[in-house]
C-alpha cells in the first residue's frame, strides 16, 4: 500500500467519525421535543431540589444535590433508544461504518450533549440554590469538575446504553447496569466538589480530575475494544 | 481419586481452620483499671487508700493469685500497686497509693504473672488531681519478670478481642471472590475471542454466581464484625461501600443474563458487561480505598490486613483458611458449572 492510499484511508475514517457525530446531532435536533424534554427534566429536578432544600442548603447538601441532579440528568439523556440500533439499520450500517467509529461518535455525541446539559444544570443551580458557597474561582473549578464528570459519565453510559438496547432492556436495564458502574465516578466527583467548596485550592485537589480523565480514557478504550462485539451479529 | 485430591485438601483445610477458629484459646490482655470510688483499709495500714478494679481478658490470675503483681509506669518511673484481692481469673481489687506529687498524670499499667507473663495497658491509669512536676524521679524498683507460660493461642488485640477469630472467615471470602471473579474475567475474554461455542460463557456464569455468594458472605461476616468493633452493622466507609457496590455490579450481571433470551447474544453481551464489572471491582476495592481515610484495617495505604500483627498462631490458621476457602470456592464453581450443563442437556 502506498503512502497516499494510507493517508486517504485515515482521513476517510476521520471523516466518517465526524459525519456520524454530526449525524447524531442532526437526529437529536430533528426531534426538538426530546431535547426540550432533557432540558426540562434538568431544570425541573434543580427546581425540585430548591423546593426541598430551599436556598438554605448548606455546603454538604449543595454539593450532593448538584451531583445527584447531574447524575440523573445524564441517565435521562442516555435513556432514549437510537433508531440506528434497530436490527434493520444495523444490518445496513455494518457495511458502511466500522463499529469503532460508531462508538467514538456516540461517546463524542453524549459528551457534548452532557456538557451542554451540565451548563444548564450549573446555571439553574446557581439561580435557584444560590451561589453563597462559591466565589468566582471556586465556581469555575466546580464547573470544570462537572464537565470532566459529564465526559466520564458519557464514555461509560454510551456503552451501557448500547448494551441495554441490544438486550432489549430499556431504561430499567440501563439503570440496573449503569448505576453501580458509575459509582466510582460519582464518588470521585463528590469528593472533588467537597474539596472545592471547603476552600481547598484547585492545585491540591486537581488529582481527582486526573482520576476522572483516567476513568474516561479507560471506559472509552473498553468501549472501543468491546463495542464491535455488541454491534456485529 | 488423584484428580480429586485438591477437593479433599480444601475440605480438610476448612475443617482444620474451623476447629482452630472455635477451639484455640485467646491470649491474655488487660481491659481496664477503673476506680471503684471507694477506699480500702486494713489493720496494718495507717490511712485508707483508693480502691481500683482491674479487669483482664482471658487471663489466669487464679492459678497463682499470690504472684500477681501490678505496676504502673511513666517513662522510667515504676510504682508497685497493692493487690488487695484476686476475685477470679480476670478480676482483681487493687489499692492505688501514689504520692501527691508525681512526674506525670498518665500511667501505663503493667501486670506480671507467672502464667500470663507481662501484660501492658497503655495509659490505663489517669490521675487528674495530682501535683505534676516532670523533673521528679521516684525511687527505683526491682521487679521480678515472668515469661508467659501459655498454650497455643490467638493474640490479644484491643477492641477486637474474641472477634479476631473472624479473620479466618471474613478475609478469605474476599480473596475467594477475587479468584472466582478473575476466573469469570478470563472466561469472558475467551468467550469474546471464540464466539462459536458457549463453553466459556457457562464458565463465566457459574463462576460469577459462586463469587457472588462469597461476596454476600463477606458482607455478612464483615457486618457482624463491624457491629462488634465499630458499634454499627454498617458504617459509611469507602471499603464497605466499594464491597457493596461490587456485589450490586455483579447482581447486574445476573439481571442482564436473565433479560436476554437469545443464547449467543446473551453470551456476548454478558461477557462485555463482565469485563466492565471486573475493572470496576479492581477500581473499587484496590484503587479507591488507597486514597481515602477509612476505618477498615490497613487503609490510607494498603486495603489488606498489614496492620494486624499476624503472629505465628494467626498465620497457622489464616493461610490455610485462605487456601482452603479458595479451593472450596473453585469446587463450588465446578459443581455450579456441571449443574448448568446438565440443566441445558435436560432442556
Amino acid at each position: 500500500m502506498d503512502r497516499g492510499n494510507h493517508s486517504a484511508a485515515l482521513s476517510s475514517a476521520w471523516s466518517r467519525y465526524v459525519h456520524l457525530t454530526r449525524h447524531a446531532f442532526k437526529m437529536e435536533f430533528r426531534q426538538k421535543n426530546g431535547l426540550a424534554g432533557l432540558v426540562l427534566f434538568a431544570i425541573a429536578s434543580v427546581y425540585t431540589c430548591y423546593q426541598v432544600a430551599g436556598s438554605r442548603a448548606d455546603v454538604d447538601a449543595w454539593n450532593s444535590l448538584a451531583w445527584v441532579v447531574l447524575l440523573f440528568s445524564a441517565f435521562n439523556a442516555v435513556s432514549k433508544p437510537w433508531p440506528e440500533d434497530s436490527a434493520e439499520m444495523r444490518a445496513y450500517l455494518v457495511h458502511v461504518v466500522k463499529p469503532q467509529e460508531w462508538i467514538l461518535a456516540r461517546i463524542t455525541f453524549f459528551s457534548l450533549l452532557l456538557s451542554a446539559l451540565t451548563c444548564i444544570v450549573f446555571v439553574a443551580f446557581i439561580l435557584f440554590l444560590g451561589s453563597e458557597h462559591l466565589n468566582g474561582k471556586q465556581g469555575l473549578s466546580f464547573f470544570l469538575g462537572m464537565q470532566c464528570t459529564s465526559i466520564a459519565m458519557a464514555s461509560l453510559l454510551a456503552m451501557i446504553q448500547a448494551l441495554a438496547i441490544r438486550a432489549n432492556g430499556g431504561f430499567g436495564l440501563i439503570a440496573v447496569l449503569g448505576l453501580p458502574l458509575i459509582i466510582p465516578v460519582i464518588l470521585i466527583a463528590t469528593r472533588y466538589g467537597m474539596d472545592i467548596l471547603n476552600g481547598i485550592s484547585f492545585a491540591d485537589t486537581a488529582h481527582n480530575l486526573l482520576f476522572l480523565a483516567t476513568l474516561s480514557g479507560g471506559f472509552g478504550a473498553l468501549g472501543y475494544i468491546l463495542f464491535p462485539y455488541l454491534w456485529n451479529d | 481419586m488423584a484428580h480429586n485430591v485438591w477437593k479433599i485438601g480444601g475440605f480438610a483445610l476448612i475443617t482444620y481452620v474451623l476447629v482452630m477458629v472455635f477451639v484455640v484459646p485467646m491470649g491474655p490482655g488487660l481491659l481496664e483499671l477503673r476506680s471503684t470510688e471507694g477506699t480500702f483499709i486494713s489493720e496494718e495500714m495507717e490511712r485508707p487508700i483508693p480502691e481500683y478494679f482491674l479487669t483482664g481478658f482471658a487471663t489466669h490470675w487464679n492459678e497463682a493469685p499470690d504472684q500477681l503483681s501490678v505496676i504502673v509506669r511513666s517513662q522510667s518511673n515504676l510504682v508497685q500497686l497493692q493487690v488487695i484481692e484476686v476475685l477470679d481469673d480476670t478480676h482483681a481489687r487493687i489499692g492505688v497509693s501514689l504520692p501527691y506529687s508525681l512526674p506525670s498524670k498518665s500511667w501505663d499499667v503493667l501486670i506480671n504473672h507467672p502464667v500470663d507473663g507481662t501484660l501492658l495497658l497503655e495509659n490505663g491509669l489517669f490521675l487528674s488531681d495530682r501535683f505534676i512536676d516532670e523533673s521528679l524521679a521516684l525511687p527505683a524498683l526491682a521487679i521480678e519478670e515472668f515469661a508467659a507460660d501459655l498454650p497455643f493461642h490467638f493474640p490479644y488485640q484491643p477492641r477486637i478481642l474474641e472477634t479476631i477469630r473472624n479473620l479466618m472467615l471474613h478475609v478469605p471470602m474476599w480473596f475467594t471472590m477475587f479468584v472466582l471473579m478473575g476466573i469469570a474475567f478470563v472466561a469472558s475474554i475467551k468467550q469474546l475471542a471464540t464466539s462459536r461455542s458457549m463453553v466459556e460463557d457457562e464458565k463465566a456464569e457459574a463462576s460469577v454466581k459462586a463469587g457472588l455468594l462469597f461476596g454476600i458472605l463477606g458482607l455478612i461476616t464483615g457486618s457482624v464484625w463491624a457491629r462488634f468493633t465499630w458499634g454499627a452493622w454498617w458504617v459509611d466507609d469507602p471499603q464497605l461501600n466499594g464491597a457493596l457496590v461490587t456485589v450490586l455490579v455483579y447482581s447486574g450481571y445476573i439481571v442482564l443474563r436473565n433479560s436476554i433470551d437469545n443464547a449467543p447474544l446473551r453470551a456476548r453481551l454478558s461477557a462485555v458487561y463482565n469485563l466492565f464489572a471486573f475493572i470496576i471491582l479492581i477500581i473499587l476495592l484496590m484503587v479507591l480505598p488507597r486514597f481515602t481515610e477509612s476505618l477498615h484495617p490497613g487503609k490510607g495505604g494498603n486495603p489488606g490486613f498489614n496492620s494486624y500483627d499476624l503472629d505465628s498462631a494467626l498465620r497457622a490458621a489464616f493461610y490455610p483458611a485462605v487456601i482452603g476457602w479458595i479451593l472450596i470456592g473453585i469446587w463450588m464453581y465446578r459443581i455450579n458449572l456441571r449443574f448448568t450443563r446438565l440443566n441445558k442437556l435436560l432442556k
